[in-house]
């Protein structure tokens, strides 16, 4: 059980004359065993802030830390993440237990572990099949089951759902859930549906134009929104639920 | 490659491949001795029932000749290929095993190689290797690898880009084994097609080499060496330069097509899907029969070879009815808003009993102008609906011109106009741009200010705010009931999301594998809803008063596949109320007090399914 | 165009003449320093290689001196840039002619030769092109696309020496025509105009009919046919110009090789111009002359080049952006 903290990450982009800053300054913690989700429109920096964690973006400025020190990027890895269209995320050319074979940690039964993990996200079976043989939501499953391969504490979850048929949605939510109460995870759950991250967090961080806006506990921000963007976001999801 | 060679083209490519092989292995063995018998006393004969092809200076046969040369001139192509490909591989892989900066020199370094044609780095390889088999075979190998360093380059920054990669790497995976393992067998195929083009390519340069008198030196001879000489006798007997010009031809053309033919069946392989056909007429449902109806669908369907992804929709408006269509991907809706408009292009067939709008019957001529005029489209993609090398403005005054006969300046000035109608700021700065000018919102707005050059009666949305952020959607969902309530526009919305279409729409049609499965009142759907999918879908997508501490509900398995459905109730297979009869009759869609729905359990209260 | 509505400040078009010619001065840097080293990599003595083995010692020793080989290499490579300047190419080590002279001597023809290819070939192929992406579109008359498709690939596989050859037999042999070879009068043009603009039109018809296809499927193209615009419109207006971007690009890359190919088909019809010099020449061992005739080819293609990248910003609005 970790915790996961940014402090003053700042990611730019570009070379002279066409900098992009896409994170600016973001100080966010995500205490352990507890999920926190981040919502914003797409270019606010959300997803690169996970890219950046994880060491697929490299930072411009700020840290980030896993019980205060830096993410190993060497070894077994403790931070994961799930991406957000299961179509490319899955190497087609890789069986579904090779892909997760892959991640597990050497000096383990890799065999043992790949049944159990699929038997985690309820896929028991598939370990021989090829990812175009699944579904959009079966191939969600497997790249959470990758993800959890290397025994991570925290885990981020980049729009997990987006890519996904709305009738396959509630079930990847539901496991996210379960996974998080059975194995004490500790997630950052990133989206721009603010009712699929109420449903799923604890506490609630806006992000807009690569900063934080608004950060706090759930129905706090819910109920009594102080940033002028959250209000519109909440007024436009809001609208669409009455 | 079963699939390659079943192709006539494939495998008149292969057969052709695997005799030039065949030759290139035995013909020295067999006739080394008869190509080389110098006869003089029949110097520079033409061709004869002893000598095919005619004979040389020295009276040597010279169909002995270009058989035996298959060997080295093959032989030199494949070296030739297979230096190019090496070099190019590790060019184009160097990025990704260097890292960023090295990646950036190598990059730069062959980008510039690539601007120089081919034959002009053989030429310079050529003069640095020095004249002679060896160098023509360094000077083509290398001259072929700063092309192929650019496609490897290409193609693995492609894949290199792809999530699977980052999740390996997140995972641990090295650099070596991300290579291997995730990057090169991905972009495999577009390789090997290349590397066997390239060999075609490498024997015809190798020809070109040392038909100048550059590559293959005497005493040694090649296709290239013969064509030259026999180039000199053209006028006495064409055969000899004809007969080694053919077998260049034959076999260069052999390895291009053999590729192409390759790359062909790849791409076969992935169109290809199992596919039934399945195209049923439906008994007619009655639709509301009232004349004022606006656009009136009876039983439409569409049709593609191989499934019938729309089948029996019926359904009518009136002016200034707001109707939602509400699915999941594959379930005909967007078809559906396409036939309407008459926009499905070949193979589509679109069939109805009726389809007509404002009294024409649409089934029958063009419609032009009532359609230019009276239908206006938004579509899904903002970002690339628009033409992107012209102009908003004139994108917009082009409808007017076109269709009512306005000179350029009336045309720009109501694009203008309406351009402010859809609350564009500074609408006239913006007539002047570029499509890539404009944000995602604002192309949307521009869509809908296109639509109202005209005077439209009907606007069709497909998905017109999926590809927007939530605050922008809300915006552009309230331009459209805007615009509704001004001039008694009728809206047909097609969404996936069916909080979008219960917030615009007074009434929604849930389409499920091409059928409507459920009509009912929008103001209805929360309490009225009576088909478990419309249910089910209710309760899958979480809102703002979702209760936190319960599971959401789940739809289990996949959406219906449009090719390939099952015989009775397409959604029965994910049913939690189906019977025997749903699998085996599919439920027609049935009016009662209202609203229509296309179940045998409708009945069933909520509470049991959920 | 775009600038007027951009800020002053970052000009797009400014940054993009900033950066094409940065790009152009990086390959004539390329260019010019890879034909100076041509001479020095070749393995032995470049200078015996050419008088041969019989001549004197003394006889060598003097033709380095005269060509400053005998200096340090980075004294050789400051005059041989000294020497571009001022249009000095060295002297052909053969007949000791001024190599700027038999370069100005031969390269108009050559010049005439791929310029009347290239206008050739894309007269020919940008229509056909169009018209068999309008007529074969959506999987329509498959027969017809079979046709052209193979048609297109075996005309583009034939190299250009190899069609020169069969086209001299047919036109100049056996219906004597047109003359075998040489320079002399209009119809001594047609035999190598074909020859070199065949394959690049069956390559271009091609490239124009993909993209065009490609285009035709664009969501753009949808958007024109909702508005109800003629055909005929929507062909040339909206289709032509985007199936054009993309096709400059590989026309340009097209038109590099047509340069490249005068090489092969100047020296089957003894046409005097570049490529039948530079290929007498190495065979000569005359690298004086090789090195001036390899950096005009060279900065042929740059300037063809630059020319397609300028087409394209022209054309396409987004490219100048897209770059940066």
């Amino acid at each position: 059980m970790r915790e996961l903290r940014f402090d003053g990450v700042s990611v730019r982009f570009g070379s002279r004359g066409h900098r992009v800053t896409a994170v600016d300054g973001v100080d966010l913690t995500v205490p352990a065993g507890s999920v926190v989700g981040l919502v914003g429109e797409s270019g606010s920096g959300k997803s690169t802030l996970a890219r950046a964690a994880v060491g697929l973006v490299p930072l411009s400025a700020g840290r980030v830390t896993l019980d205060g020190a830096p993410v190993p990027t060497r070894g077994r890895r403790p931070l994961q993440m799930v991406f957000q269209d299961p179509y490319s995320s899955l190497n087609p050319r890789m069986t579904i237990g090779a892909t997760i074979a892959e991640a597990v940690p050497r000096g383990t039964d890799r065999r043992a572990e790949v049944a159990r993990l699929l038997a985690l996200v309820d896929l028991p079976d598939r370990m021989t099949r090829y990812p175009a043989e699944l579904s959009g939501g079966q191939r969600q499953r497997v790249a959470i089951a990758r993800a959890l391969a290397g025994r991570p504490e925290v885990l981020i979850a980049d729009e997990i759902t987006s890519a996904l048929d709305v009738s396959i949605q509630g079930a990847v939510l539901n496991l996210i859930r379960d996974l998080q109460r059975t194995l004490d995870l500790t997630i950052l759950f990133i989206s721009h549906d603010l009712a699929v991250v109420r449903y799923v967090s604890d506490t609630i961080a806006v992000m807009y134009r690569g900063r934080i806006v608004e950060h706090g506990p759930a129905d706090t921000v819910l109920a009594d929104p102080q940033d002028p963007y959250t209000r519109e976001l909440l007024a436009s999801t809001e609208g669409r639920s009455r | 490659m079963g699939r390659v060679l079943r192709t006539p083209l494939g495998a008149a490519a292969a057969g052709t491949v695997a005799v030039v092989l065949l030759l290139a292995v035995l013909a020295p063995v067999l006739w080394t001795d008869a190509a080389n018998a110098v006869d003089t006393g029949q110097i520079q004969q033409g061709a004869s029932a002893d000598h095919w092809a005619g004979t040389d200076s020295l009276g040597r046969d010279i169909f002995f000749r270009v058989l035996v040369a298959t060997r080295l001139s093959v032989q030199l192509a494949l070296l030739a290929t297979a230096l190019g490909v090496a070099v190019g591989l590790l060019l184009g892989t160097a990025p990704l095993l260097l890292g960023a900066r090295a990646g950036r020199v190598i990059t730069a370094a062959v980008h510039i190689a690539v601007a120089f044609p081919g034959l002009l780095l053989a030429l310079f390889f050529a003069v640095i290797f020095g004249v002679g088999t060896t160098g023509g075979l360094l000077a083509i190998g290398f001259a072929l690898a700063p092309g192929f360093a650019r496609l490897t380059h290409t193609m693995v920054a492609g894949v290199a880009g792809l999530d699977y990669v980052a999740a390996a790497r997140i995972a641990g995976v090295g650099r070596l084994r991300v290579l291997f393992r995730h990057v090169l067998p991905n972009v495999a195929e577009p390789l090997v097609v290349n590397a066997t083009v390239a060999a075609g390519n490498a024997l015809l340069a190798f020809a070109g080499l040392s038909f100048l008198g550059l590559g293959v030196q005497p005493p040694d001879y090649d296709w290239g060496r013969l064509l030259g000489e026999g180039l000199g006798a053209i006028y006495l007997h064409p055969e000899a330069a004809l007969a080694p010009g053919v077998a260049v031809v034959v076999a260069g053309l052999a390895f291009n097509l053999f590729g192409e033919a390759i790359a062909k069946g790849v791409g076969l392989e992935r169109r290809l899907g199992t596919s039934t056909s399945r195209f049923r007429r439906r008994p007619r449902v009655a639709p509301d029969p009232d004349d004022s109806a606006m656009l009136v669908v009876e039983n439409l369907s569409v049709g593609f070879p191989g499934t019938t992804p729309v089948r029996g929709v019926s359904f009518s408006m009136r002016r200034g009815d707001a109707v939602g269509i509400v699915g999941e991907s594959g379930s005909g809706k967007s078809l559906t808003a396409l036939a309407v408009s008459r926009l499905v292009e070949e193979p589509g067939i679109v069939e109805a009993e009726r389809l007509s709008f404002l009294g024409a019957d649409l089934r029958a001529g063009e419609h032009r102008r009532l359609l230019g005029t009276s239908l206006a489209m938004v579509f899904q993609d903002p970002m690339t609906s628009f033409n992107p090398t012209m102009r908003i403005g004139r994108q917009l005054s082009e409808v007017a011109r076109h269709h009512e006969g306005m000179d350029r300046r009336a045309a720009m000035a109501r694009a203008v106009d309406r351009l402010a109608a859809v609350r564009l700021s500074d609408p006239e700065r913006r007539a002047r741009q570029y499509p890539h000018e404009f944000s995602g919102g604002m192309r949307q707005r521009a869509m809908i200010g296109m639509g109202l050059m005209g005077k439209p009666a009907l606007i069709v949305a497909d998905e017109p705010t999926t590809a927007l952020d939530v605050t922008v959607q809300r915006q552009v969902l309230e331009l459209l009931a805007s615009i509704r309530a001004a001039d008694d526009v009728a809206i047909l919305l097609i969404s996936h999301d069916i909080t979008v279409v219960e917030q615009v729409c007074d009434r929604v049609l849930v389409m499920y594998a091409g059928r409507i499965v459920e009509d009912l009142p929008a103001a209805e759907l929360r309490t009225g809803a009576r088909h478990p999918y419309t249910k089910a879908l209710l309760a899958a997508v979480p809102d703002m008063t979702t209760d936190r501490e319960l599971p959401l509900t789940v739809i289990p398995g996949r959406p219906a596949d449009p090719a390939n459905l099952p015989p009775g109730c397409a959604f029965a297979p994910r049913c939690p109320l189906a019977d025997a009869r749903c699998a085996t009759e599919d439920p027609e869609l049935v009016e009662n007090a209202g609203a229509r729905v296309a179940c045998w359990h409708a009945d069933v209260p909520a509470e049991v399914i959920s | 165009m775009t600038a007027a509505v951009s800020a002053p400040v970052d000009h797009p078009w400014g940054r993009f003449a900033l950066r094409r010619f940065g790009r152009l001065l990086v390959s004539v840097w390329v260019l010019v320093t890879a034909a100076f080293g041509m001479i020095h990599l070749i393995p032995g003595d470049p200078v015996r290689g050419a008088l041969g083995p019989t001549a004197s010692q003394e006889l060598v020793e003097a033709r380095r001196a005269a060509l400053g080989l005998d200096q340090p290499l980075w004294q050789q490579y400051l005059d041989y840039l000294r020497g571009l300047f001022t249009g000095d190419l060295g002297v052909s080590m053969n007949s000791g002619m001024p190599v700027a002279d038999i370069l100005g001597d031969r390269l108009p023809a050559t010049v005439e030769l791929a310029v009347l290819a290239f206008a050739l070939a894309v007269l020919v192929s940008v229509p056909l092109g169009l018209a068999f992406a309008v007529l074969t579109r959506g999987g329509r008359r498959r027969p017809l696309e079979l046709g052209f498709t193979s048609t297109s690939v075996v005309l583009a596989a034939i190299p250009e020496f190899l069609l020169a050859v069969a086209l001299v037999w047919i036109f100049s042999v056996n219906l004597g025509w047109v003359p075998v070879a040489g320079r002399d009068g209009p119809s001594s043009y047609v035999l190598p105009v074909v020859a070199l603009a065949l394959a690049p039109a069956a390559i271009l018809a091609r490239i124009v009919r993909v993209e065009t296809l490609t285009v035709l499927r664009a969501d753009y193209i949808r958007t024109a046919r909702a508005k109800r615009l003629p055909s005929r419109t929507v062909y040339f207006r909206h289709a032509l110009p985007n199936a054009l971007t993309a096709a400059i690009t590989l026309g340009g890359l097209l038109l590099g090789a047509l340069v490249a190919g005068t090489v092969l088909v100047e020296n089957v019809f003894a046409w005097p111009g570049l490529g039948s010099t530079i290929v007498s020449s190495i065979l000569a061992k005359d690298y004086p002359v090789v090195q001036g005739v390899v950096l005009v080819y060279g900065v042929g293609v740059l300037v063809v080049n630059l020319v397609v990248d300028v087409a394209l910003a022209l054309l396409d609005p987004r490219s100048t952006i897209r770059e940066g």
